[in-house]
């Protein structure tokens, strides 16, 4: 579990520029500029319809923007394929669960193992009996708590434990940026906690982007947070300046003094 | 043994025992029957590798039947009349035939399924509709091997050291060759591959997320399912000593869906059970009425609206699937 | 030239043919999302129904009424018992539940009226030629096709643009869980839109039958070309099925007039016959793969 915490003044890890987004009249995305350095966690909060998932989804390569840049250690993947992103080590985990319905939970997880493994073309071998393919499955279903559930359809998994999976998809990609979009999402309050374990056991390890709602997780666990507000960032900073500044409190904390 | 594999046992040591049975009861149509069954449960295991593991709904295999049943037929045209084809002086045997037919449907699968794959949803299904019948309508255009009333062939293929020509014998090859496929389809749904097509049929926005091209997959599992209902139609060339441009009739590609369905879809095997109930059923109802699709219609209607596990599934339970 | 505008009146009358059963097929795809392959059952039984009627009553009139009734009738019924319970299902499901339909049709067609074709005489009103230019005679009937395919389309559009109902179809099209999410009765919007459908394609069948041969089958035939129409056209859209229509029927009927007359001067005798009875055949395929490879949603998609 090494360190991925650069010198300060290096060059960002993931590195989003003047990105504008459009579907019609509705300004999804509106020049937003973000920086994620190695290690550091990086929160993306705003009130619904803020564009978060939408700017997570031009990110990961589902959509494509409009005009801006997108870049991964200096390199512009901007209109990289979708399928292509997670090669270069970028690792997406989904608001709504995505799951393999008909396959078991190790069966999820070795799937993302598998997709970066040199046996992904393999025609002949038999994939649920490869130990390259299972063991780092297992362990990163043990690193979610999911370990003894392994051979459970997902169809048999509680919303909680499908999060849970959602989270170990991420992890066992081999990737240097995560990108979460509310891991906590519909989770019960032990649900809760014990993500937040695993989460602040992911710090300093990747450069990650997270979206929340969960505003005592985001304060707890940021190194910074970005607040966008119909599709535009109107503040970027520590938690402590932004717990402190009026504009934000006014479009999305609340006046809760 | 799982319910599952004794069920795959029995449907294999049914068929094997068959001609046997036939002696017996002298009733060599039990023969025949068994060997129409094998070839379509061939055309339909293929088929089923991307319908059942890929979701992709090719409406236009039958050209692949059409294909490897017309290379069979062209073959033995051109060496009847003393020809030779593109300077190739032709051959009757069918290790050399069998292959060919494959590797044609294979490369006519892999130009349909590029362009096709190009869409998804119910365009890919009138696109490869679409191929499908411009196939269909050149074959019936292509007067000198017949068209529209086919292609006669005088014999089988040739295998060294057996005889094509006797029923029971050709019913073992049929039978082999179809087994054989079984057992590479089968370990090609279970392999890292395999899974990864599934992954599309699950759920495509999460495979490609984890970073696999779908192109690739797709296009691979499409060429392979194209050589095996080649392979097929070569078989049923051999069978009827004839090919006509209905084997690429997109009739013919429906009845190949409902077979796949009837017996199962996504199991491989159910293939094989689906390809004798359609089969059977028919000969059975036509004995009796001619109009055996009053029965046949809501049957397929019933099967897919209560029960999509098909015949397969209900025989082996719960873990049928994969 | 007379060449020219006969074709041209022939692709007409078979874009005529073709948007009468398009129109239907591309609401139910576009609202219901329905691939619905028994639409071209429909018009075979209302073919047949005319058949009978004349040849009971020997009236025109009354095989028409035969025929809407009939073929409406017959999709309210499939669509009751089977079309609703496919509203949630995926297309595979779809296309060999509706391909069973196919089956059950053809077989239960043949049961009811005998398998010898019916031959529906063109009725007196329509019968003869007229003059649509010095020196060119063109068959009544075949103008009265092209007339109803005119007022269809009118008609059509005044529904669905003048008329509530059509507003309801026009939001279905667009966004049928919304216009559901808003308390109106989904279920009977697509009851009525899948009956709308099938009388179309009756209509269809009794203005095709004097025409064309009335056999088993023959929805088949003209299933295919009719998918063609509503995947170039744009699915969900009438204006697409209308501007699909005149596209294939125009390219089958110039197809079949020239391309022969082009073969033959380009490729020798013995090539010309075959290549040219194989393109003329899928021409309209050509169009349609050409098509889905540079607009895969069709020319003009209803909005999505």
């Amino acid at each position: 579990m090494t360190d991925a915490r650069q010198q300060p003044g290096a060059a960002p890890k993931l590195e989003i520029r003047h990105l504008h987004k459009s579907f019609g009249a509705l300004a999804a995305t509106q020049d937003v500029n973000i920086t994620v350095q190695a290690g550091e966690l990086h929160a993306l909060i705003g009130p619904n319809g803020a564009g978060k998932t939408t700017l997570i989804s031009q990110i990961s390569g589902e959509l494509m923007p409009d005009s801006g840049h997108i870049l991964l250690d200096g390199h512009d993947i901007t209109r990289l394929p979708a399928f292509k992103r997670a090669s270069v080590g970028l690792a997406r985990s989904f608001q709504i669960s995505q799951l393999y319905n008909d396959f078991t939970v190790e069966d999820n997880v070795a799937m993302a193992v598998q997709a970066q493994s040199s046996k992904r073309f393999s025609l002949w071998s038999a994939a649920r009996k490869d130990p390259s393919l299972r063991e780092p499955a297992r362990e990163a279903l043990e690193r979610v708590g999911l370990a003894d559930r392994a051979n459970l359809r997902v169809s048999e998994l509680a919303h909680g434990q499908k999060r849970q999976l959602e989270l170990a998809i991420a992890l066992s990609l081999n990737a240097s940026v995560l990108l979460l979009d509310e891991p906590m999402a519909g989770l019960g309050a032990e649900e809760s906690r014990r993500m937040k374990d695993i989460l602040l056991g992911l710090k300093g390890q990747y450069a990650i982007l997270l979206v929340e709602h969960d505003m005592d997780i985001v304060f707890a666990l940021a190194d910074r947070i970005t607040v966008l507000v119909y599709g535009k960032p109107i503040f970027t900073g520590t938690p402590e300046e932004v717990r402190s500044n009026a504009a934000v409190r006014d479009a999305y904390l609340g006046r809760e003094e | 043994m799982t319910r599952k594999n004794l069920v795959v046992t029995l449907i294999f040591a049914i068929l094997l025992v068959l001609p046997i049975v036939a002696n017996v009861s002298h009733n060599s149509f039990l023969v025949n029957m068994g060997t129409q069954f094998v070839i379509y449960a061939l055309a339909a295991i293929s088929l089923d590798l991307v319908l059942g593991y890929g979701a992709m709904v090719s409406f236009g295999h039958a050209a692949f039947f059409g294909i490897g049943g017309y290379v069979v037929a062209i073959v033995a045209f051109h060496m009847g009349q003393g020809e030779t084809i593109m300077g190739w002086a032709g051959s009757e045997s069918a290790l050399a035939i069998w292959p060919l037919a494959m590797l044609v449907a294979a490369f006519v699968g892999l130009v349909m399924g590029f362009l096709s794959l190009r869409t998804s949803g119910v365009q890919f299904i009138m696109i490869t509709l679409a191929f499908a019948q411009m196939l269909y309508f050149v074959l019936v255009g292509l007067v000198i091997y017949g068209g529209d009333d086919g292609l006669s062939i005088t014999s089988r293929n040739i295998l060294p050291g057996i005889n094509l020509d006797d029923p029971g014998i050709f019913y073992y090859v049929c039978l082999a060759l179809m087994t054989l496929w079984v057992w590479i389809c089968r370990r090609i749904v279970n392999s890292p591959f395999g899974m990864a097509l599934r992954g599309f049929q699950q759920n495509e926005r999460r495979n490609v997320n984890l970073g696999y091209a779908p192109l690739r997959y797709k296009l691979t599992a499409f060429v392979i399912s194209a050589a095996g209902t080649g392979l097929a139609g070569a078989l049923w060339a051999n069978y009827a000593l004839y090919a006509s441009p209905d084997m690429a009739a997109w009739l013919k590609s429906g009845t190949l869906m409902a077979m796949i369905v009837l017996g199962g879809m996504g199991t491989i095997y159910g293939s094989i059970l689906g390809a004798a109930v359609y089969l059977g059923l028919e000969q059975a109802l036509t004995a009796w009425t001619e109009n055996w699709m009053l029965f046949l219609g809501p049957v397929l209607i019933l099967v897919v609206l209560f029960s999509k596990r098909g015949l397969f599934g209900w025989l082996a339970g719960r873990n049928s699937h994969d | 030239m007379y060449l020219f505008v006969e074709q041209a009146m022939n692709g007409l009358q078979y874009s005529a043919l073709l948007f009468l059963l398009s129109a239907g097929l591309t609401l139910i795809f576009g609202i219901m999302n329905v691939v619905n392959l028994a639409h071209g059952s429909f018009y075979m039984v209302g073919a047949f129904c005319a058949a009978s009627a004349v040849a009971i009553t020997g009236s025109f009139g009354v095989a028409m009424l035969a025929a809407i009734v009939g073929a409406g009738a017959y999709g309210l019924v499939v669509e009751r018992l089977i079309i609703s319970r496919l509203y949630h299902r995926d297309h595979l499901d779809q296309v060999l539940a509706t391909l069973g339909i196919i089956f059950f049709t053809n077989a239960l067609v043949t049961l009811v009226f005998g398998r010898s074709p019916p031959f529906v005489a063109i009725p007196p009103l329509f019968s003869g030629s007229v003059q649509i230019m010095p020196g060119l005679g063109y068959p009544v009937m075949r103008l009265a096709f092209i007339g109803a395919g005119v007022v269809v389309a009118v008609g059509l559009w005044l529904l669905i643009s003048k008329t509530r109902i059509g507003m309801l179809v026009r939001a279905g099209a667009d966004d049928a869980e919304t216009v559901e999410a808003l308390g109106v009765n989904i279920r009977r919007l697509f009851m009525l839109v899948f009956t709308l459908g099938a009388l179309l394609c009756g209509f269809a069948g009794v203005m095709a039958a004097p025409l064309l041969a009335v056999e088993i089958g023959m929805g088949e035939k003209v299933l295919i070309t009719t998918f063609v129409v509503i995947v170039v056209g744009g699915v969900g859209s009438v204006r697409g099925a209308l501007l699909g229509s005149v596209l294939v029927g125009m390219t089958d009927s110039f197809g079949r007039a020239y391309i022969p007359i082009w073969m033959s001067q380009l490729l020798p005798p013995e090539y010309s016959d075959s290549v040219s009875s194989s393109l003329v055949s899928a021409s309209i395929y050509i169009l349609m793969a050409i098509v889905l490879l540079v607009k895969p949603r069709g020319l003009i998609p209803a909005q999505r």
